[in-house]
């Protein structure tokens, strides 16, 4: 009986404890939780914290501003930036992105440590002027409340004849001079840019041989249609690139390079391949398809030969 | 009542405060809620503002607008356009950024929003 009344009295406070505690945590943890405002980028989810990273890369491309960039970035881990704008890169790459802009990402992944392999191509390549040129849209018809009156455009008269012998002499010019223009100066000849400048793509076939394994060849032509040895073919694809450099089997030809496409599920990864250090893919979208077969045959993934050859000078 | 109930009562009161003190403390102090999968909605004021900067900003090298609005729909749901508009009449008055405040016209010229406020620096283009 005494033991009964003595429990009975270490009954009540832990019980009341108990119950105490779980009614304190389910109003601290759910009835009134911490308050979910004032949080910080790195409390975003991954998705959200991702295109933060990918918002400030696009960011610095169009301002060029790397000061600003860092700062938006501080916050986040080291892994998350990374990931974020490797992804950024690759994609840009297997889209042919302009070069400008891809030059502009590269040097933001290398001033945040970030690299793979398909920033690579646009290393080391002299930029014309960062930042890259971005899409201004035409502004809106002007109101007619406009505080700052636009510039007014005053046509100017143009009164050069067009289909007029060149001995003519200009109406438009108060003093009739009856110099003859010259008109057999041959233009000042313009330097031809390097082959590797104007190279494009020229051939494109599927490959169907049973029993082949996917893969994508490679084959660089000169002028002359002359195989071109020693020329740098990257081939890049979400998640990664690959490097060859033609004429390293000499039994395939001189500009003959090749990659192995066995990544993935057949036919779902988008290939671009580009060449040297031009930074520019010259195709763009490549995915192997399947082979055309008849009924009883196995079903066979094509591979693809790609020819590329020099696009011709311009010529004035 | 008997007395002894009484006491019990008492006893289970107390034991139930303490508790309840003890809860308050862990849920909130001690081991509170931990928010990690936050959404862009709830960023600190001058996240958010960055984060309009930037939407507008990468507008301009994307030239995708559904990609713009679906960015600025994570802070207005019901109306994309408006922290746009906020911002950049916010550094108007303040004397913000002209750069930032024309990015931010030409998207909320985009997304059809402008208002007269933002069009001069739609002007000032070349």
């Amino acid at each position: 009986m005494r033991m009964s009344g003595f429990s009975a009295r270490q009954a009540a406070p832990a019980i009341g404890l108990v119950v105490g505690l779980a009614l304190g945590l389910v109003y601290t943890w759910v009835v009134a939780p911490v308050e979910l405002v004032n949080t910080h980028p790195v409390l975003l989810r991954t998705d959200y914290r991702w295109d933060w990273v990918r918002l400030a890369a696009l960011s610095y491309v169009a301002d060029g501003n790397l000061g600003r960039a860092r700062a938006r970035l501080a916050e986040l881990e080291h892994e998350d930036v990374t990931s974020a704008i490797q992804i950024l890169i690759e994609e840009y790459a297997a889209a042919g992105r302009p070069a400008e802009i891809m030059r502009s990402l590269t040097t933001l992944a290398q001033a945040l440590d970030v690299h793979t392999p398909a920033m690579l191509v646009y290393l080391y390549t002299p930029a014309s002027s960062p930042p890259a040129p971005v899409y201004t849209p035409s502004p809106p018809p002007t109101p007619t409340s406009s505080p700052t009156p636009a510039p007014s455009h005053t046509p100017t008269p143009t009164s050069e004849p067009t289909h007029t012998p060149t001995s003519t002499p200009r109406a438009s010019s108060p003093l009739p001079t009856p110099t003859p223009e010259p008109t057999s100066t041959p233009p000042p000849p313009t330097p031809t840019p390097p082959l590797l400048s104007r190279l494009q793509l020229a051939e494109q076939e599927q490959i169907c041989k049973p029993g082949q394994t996917e893969h994508i060849e490679v084959v660089v032509r000169d002028e002359r249609g002359a195989g071109l040895a020693g020329v740098v073919v990257w081939l890049m694809w979400p998640g990664g690139a690959d490097r060859a450099v033609t004429g390293l089997k000499p039994q395939s030809g001189a500009g003959y390079a090749d990659f192995n496409a066995e990544r993935g599920v057949p036919g779902s990864v988008n290939y671009a391949l580009g060449v040297g250090e031009l930074g520019m893919p010259l195709v763009t979208n490549l995915r192997l398809e399947p082979c055309p077969v008849e009924e009883d045959e196995e079903p066979l993934m094509g591979s693809w030969r790609i020819v590329l050859g020099p696009r011709p000078p311009e010529t004035e | 009542m008997s007395d002894r109930a009484r006491r019990w009562v008492m006893r289970a009161t107390v034991g139930a405060v303490v508790g309840l003190a003890l809860g308050f403390a862990i849920g909130w102090w001690l081991w509170p809620v931990q928010y990690t999968n936050t959404a862009p909605a709830a960023l600190r004021q001058d996240y958010h503002d960055d984060y309009v900067v930037m939407v507008a900003t990468t507008y301009e090298v994307e030239r995708d607008l559904e990609q713009a609005r679906e960015r600025l729909r994570l802070l207005d749901p019901e109306e994309p356009t408006a922290p746009v508009v906020e911002l950049a009449e916010r550094l108007v008055e303040v004397n913000g950024s002209a750069e930032d405040i024309t990015r931010l016209a030409r998207l909320a010229w985009a997304l059809g929003a402008l208002t007269p406020t933002l069009t001069p620096y739609l002007e000032d283009q070349p």
